[in-house]
């Protein structure tokens, strides 16, 4: 429950979310590839930035 | 102008939603007495309180009015961050912080009950508390007035979704859950829109295709400033460095509570010190996702078609609605949902902001004050779960007596500088002069608030102003509000000044703690530089300058 309240991993596990989606989102769009391409490195960012965060919460100092 | 939203849209701001209720009720379980609630029991790490003093501030103003500025005023925005801002929240930190979190106070109000006498930290009070939910009700309302016009949604539905879903997160896990809301807004501004910005400016063909389609008076930072007419902004030098660098800056930056509570929140006094500097590094880099979108759209607009302003009900450019067009003309459904979330953040952020600083300043400096001194932690508890109620149906009502009245928006800025400006020439002489008198503070701060209304009502720019007659005309109401926030200082400092000249002050034994001269500097020479605020402020300063020079 703790761990639910480490700032970083709620950050994080949102991050995760909202980034999963949209690089699920991107390969079943069938928009021109311009807007294919602005979804799925902004998901693959986020979904980065979202780990990053998780895993920062996972090496914090008790 | 109407964006068209997705399913995956609705889906996002619904997640966003989702998670920003969802740290309320996980926070509900640690709130147990009125301090937890009001003050997060002065427990919150560094980099939470260093990113929520920014956020806080980070709210619809912010975002999409400096968007705005960018586009009307050029890079002389960035005056409001690398001169306006910087330099403030380095003072703060070095000098103010040891007194606000050294004499314990737990509000700015209390503070100025400790060094000065009860009629000041009322008056004070009194105007912040106002000020506060005036300001939440405006962000309330400029909230559902954007999503009734970029998106067509409901003005009703917008304010009642959006101020119960602020209500349900403050209520649960008090002053912690906005600022960890706050932190989270952050990212979600800064990843939200800086994709939008580079997009942007790669469409516009980088910082050069800036420079080529870019009117050039809009792209320096000072070389305009030897005469109001020779830069957008309609301001001299000496308005910009002592109107905006010192006054209005100062007065906002180191005495409004609703950023000082960030720091105040912090584990220790050098993390509280150090808050606002360490705070001023992401501030630096700002304009690059607030500013500059209202830069690149002036190029976009002179290579292609479709970047066009729209025009408000007097004919004139909406400026307000940079953002809103750069998103509807550059971001695909599914990063457009992540946008208009960035945005409902930024409305959201600043009004929890202001709703938590008005719920602490109510239940300590009137409520305790003056109406039920000794009552229980858990009484307190209760009054400020009331307060937060309270503040949001006033900024509820607030939204709806702006829809019918176009200036109290306005209104609301000019309160901002009549109160702040003066407050600040208080502070500086209660902190660093000891022969300071509470009497003097007072009718010091009332003469300045007071200097500030009449001036206003005898100048006018932009047609506004100038209800008794009109003496002056600036170039720009920016001009017009620099100039009030200085002539109001003025007249505070030295009212302050004469009063104290005549009047008894107090011993100086009652003053240890609360006065520069009379408390003992620590000096821990043992600190790592970047642990001292010494150093980091300096670094930082050194940073600024060098930004200011690059685009003199």
């Amino acid at each position: 429950m703790d761990r639910l309240l480490d700032l970083r991993f709620v950050i994080g596990l949102f991050f995760l979310t909202v980034g999963a989606l949209l690089v699920v989102y991107t390969s079943f769009s069938s928009n021109d590839e311009q807007y294919v391409m602005i979804n799925g490195s902004c998901g693959a960012l986020f979904t980065v930035f979202g780990i990053l965060m998780i895993w920062l919460s996972r090496n914090r100092k008790e | 102008m109407k964006l068209q939203l997705h399913f995956i849209d609705y889906l996002i701001i619904a997640i966003y939603f989702l998670f920003v209720i969802g740290i309320g009720f996980l926070l509900k379980r640690k709130i147990k007495t009125g301090n937890d609630f009001l003050m997060s029991n002065r427990n919150i790490p560094l980099w939470i309180t260093s990113l929520a003093f920014i956020s806080a501030n980070l709210g619809a103003q912010e975002v999409l009015g400096m968007a705005a500025n960018g586009a009307k005023y050029g890079l002389y925005t960035v005056h409001f961050y690398w001169l306006g801002a910087v330099l403030a929240m380095i003072f703060l930190g070095i000098f103010m912080m040891p007194f606000y979190y050294g004499s314990k106070a737990r509000s700015v109000p209390e503070y100025l009950k400790l060094r000065f006498d009860e009629k000041t930290r009322t008056f004070n009070a009194l105007t912040f508390a106002a000020m506060t939910v005036f300001s939440s009700g405006v962000s309330l309302y400029a909230l559902a007035m954007l999503m009734q016009v970029v998106l067509g949604w409901d003005f009703d539905v917008s304010i009642w979704l959006a101020a119960g879903v602020v209500l349900i997160y403050t209520i649960l896990g008090g002053l912690t859950s906005a600022v960890y809301n706050e932190v989270l807004q952050f990212f979600l501004i800064v990843l939200g829109i800086a994709p939008l910005v580079f997009i942007a400016l790669n469409k516009a063909g980088g910082w050069e295709g800036i420079v080529q389609h870019v009117d050039d008076a809009k792209l320096h930072v000072w070389k305009g400033l030897s005469n109001p007419s020779s830069n957008p902004m309609g301001v001299d030098a000496f308005g910009m460095v002592f109107g905006l660098g010192f006054v209005l800056a100062f007065g906002y930056w180191c005495t409004d509570f609703l950023v000082v509570q960030r720091a105040l929140i912090s584990r220790s006094l050098n993390d509280a010190q150090r808050t606002p500097i360490i705070a001023a590094v992401p501030k630096i880099l700002m304009p690059l996702i607030v500013i500059l979108p209202g830069i690149v759209i002036l190029s976009l607009q002179k290579q292609y078609q479709g970047f066009a302003l729209p025009v408000n009900a007097n004919n004139q450019i909406n400026y307000n609605m940079v953002l809103p067009v750069l998103l509807q003309r550059l971001y695909p459904s599914g990063i457009l949902g992540v946008g208009i979330t960035a945005l409902i953040a930024s409305f959201m952020s600043g009004m929890a902001g202001n709703v938590t600083a008005f719920n602490t300043v109510w239940t300590f400096d009137i409520y305790q004050s003056h109406i039920k001194k000794n009552a229980s932690e858990k009484h307190y508890l209760y009054v400020g779960k009331a307060a937060t109620i309270f503040g949001i149906l006033i900024s509820i009502a607030t939204a709806y007596v702006a829809k019918g009245f176009n200036s109290i928006m306005d209104l609301l800025q000019l309160v901002f500088s009549f109160v702040n400006a003066p407050l600040f020439a208080t502070f500086f002489l209660g902190m660093f002069w000891k022969r300071t008198t509470g009497h003097a503070a007072f009718w010091g701060l009332l003469a300045g608030t007071s200097t500030a209304a009449i001036t206003y009502a005898l100048t006018t720019a932009e047609g506004k102003g100038g209800w008794i007659a009109n003496i002056h005309s600036f170039y720009s109401a920016t001009g017009q509000a620099f100039t009030i926030a200085w002539v109001s200082f003025l007249v505070c400092f030295i009212v302050t000044i004469l009063i104290s000249l005549i009047t008894e002050p107090r011993p100086e034994n009652e003053l240890i703690g609360l006065v520069y001269s009379l408390t003992p500097k620590q000096r821990d020479k043992s600190k790592v530089w970047y642990k001292n605020p010494l150093w980091l402020g300096i670094l930082i300063l050194i940073i600024t300058i060098i930004f200011n020079i690059i685009f003199f």
